[in-house]
């Protein structure tokens, strides 16, 4: 039953992923993209890798799709067919070629890993000492902190690149507004919001909390509570800020230096980002936190986009 | 139990192909979002069977996020379907 059912889920997202790469609608192509995130998230469900899901359900499907639908609203908006042109011969085969190589080098370094690897059952034996039980968490707050250290930089190098196309009468105001312009959708969709952004939150930071044992963490908690100050602002309930309110700056940079601070913290010990015996999970909660509040921010306003002027902010958005 | 489990899912994984059809064929733009919706729903609902069939309750969290976020998609659609101009009846309220 359970071959039946993985067989038939890779059919459906092969099928979703070519339906949403030849959609000739691009909405289309996005329903199908979310469709496929979904989908996916099932997959790794499916082969136990239920950390991998919650972060593919909610940034695959989740705020992804939200940008998609709203890029295309954009640049409908601003008289953009979003329609997908004639593509020469030249251009498939360059993409195919890029793409197959890139399946290559995916479907090698996949193949690498030897069945009989070790990692696993390493990763265990070094678990206890952190005291905490996720091996997950375990390897991107302790043993590859590095890695993800510099992923969060990225992440805030991204807000930064966003802000940065903003026109020049538009720095530092807010981005358009989200909210929605129909009086009576708006009264729904606010009405909604004001019961998920609460929802939302306490997810978030369950799924923090829950992500030192079980699968979770500052990733999939900092998206969830993005997608509550999502919904919130489609729904009006709350504003966008400024970007030059210092309380979303703090915010913005709070789990990043956290994160850093602690690192550099381990130098007086005798190693970056180690940590001191016996305060591990304390101060791997504590980054936790801190991350997962900036990048539910960073992503938030990622997804809102560049600040614009405040009289295109009456335009914007639509 | 875990067998009936299973055929559960695999039977909420046919109606989101179902979905997908709908999906695919449209007509509608609309048609289309709810089709999303309805695959969304589909989606919790093989995330809840399949987290009973292997007595994983983690999964559950999965399912709720899938539900949390489930109606972003719909609020952004309903968002860049509004009419140009009604702008201003939403800004005070933003």
């Amino acid at each position: 039953m359970s071959l039946v059912f993985d067989l038939v889920l890779c059919l459906m997202i092969l099928g979703t992923a070519a339906a949403s790469l030849l959609m000739r609608s691009a909405l289309g192509g996005i329903v199908f993209f979310i469709a496929f995130g979904n989908l996916l998230g099932i997959a790794w469900l499916s082969l136990g890798a239920v950390n991998v899901a919650l972060a593919e359900i909610a940034i695959g499907a989740g705020v992804t799709g939200i940008l998609l639908i709203l890029a295309h609203a954009r640049l409908s908006a601003m008289g953009d067919p979003v329609e997908c042109e004639p593509t020469s011969p030249w251009m498939r085969a360059a993409v195919a070629v890029i793409c197959g190589g890139l399946i290559v080098l995916l479907s090698v370094a996949v193949l690498s890993i030897s069945p009989t690897d070790r990692m696993g059952a390493q990763i265990a034996t070094l678990m206890p000492a952190l005291g905490i039980e996720n091996p997950v968490t375990g390897v991107l707050l302790a043993f590859r902190a590095y890695d993800t250290l510099l992923e969060t930089f990225v992440l805030l190098g991204a807000l930064v690149a966003v802000w940065a196309i903003a026109p020049p009468r538009g720095w530092p105001q807010r981005p358009a507004s989200l909210a929605i312009a129909t009086p009576v959708s708006l009264t729904v969709i606010g009405t909604f919001s004001r019961v998920l952004l609460p929802a939302s939150l306490v997810m978030a930071a369950y799924l923090v909390w829950t992500g030192s044992d079980l699968p979770g963490g500052a990733f999939q908690g900092g998206t969830v509570l993005a997608g509550g100050i999502l919904v919130a602002a489609l729904g009006g309930a709350i504003a966008l800020p400024r970007a030059d309110d210092m309380r979303l700056r703090s915010v913005l940079v709070l789990g990043p230096a956290m994160f850093l601070g602690i690192g550099l913290g381990g130098i007086a010990l005798g190693r970056f980002l180690s940590y001191p015996v016996g305060l591990e999970k304390a101060l791997i909660v504590a980054i936790e936190y801190a991350l997962a509040l900036s990048i539910g921010a960073t992503l938030a306003l990622l997804v809102a986009g560049k600040p614009v002027p405040p009289a295109a902010v009456q335009e914007g958005g639509d | 139990m875990t067998g009936l489990f299973y055929a559960a899912a695999m039977a909420l994984l046919v109606t989101v192909a179902l979905a997908l059809v709908r999906a695919w064929k449209g007509p509608g733009t609309i048609d289309r979002i709810m089709a999303a919706q309805l695959v969304g729903t589909g989606v919790i609902g093989v995330a809840l069977t399949l987290g009973a069939a292997r007595g994983d309750a983690t999964m559950l969290d999965a399912a709720l996020v899938a539900t949390l976020l489930a109606a972003l998609a719909v609020a952004a659609f309903v968002a860049s379907r509004a009419p140009r101009g009604a702008r201003k009846d939403g800004e005070d309220r933003s």
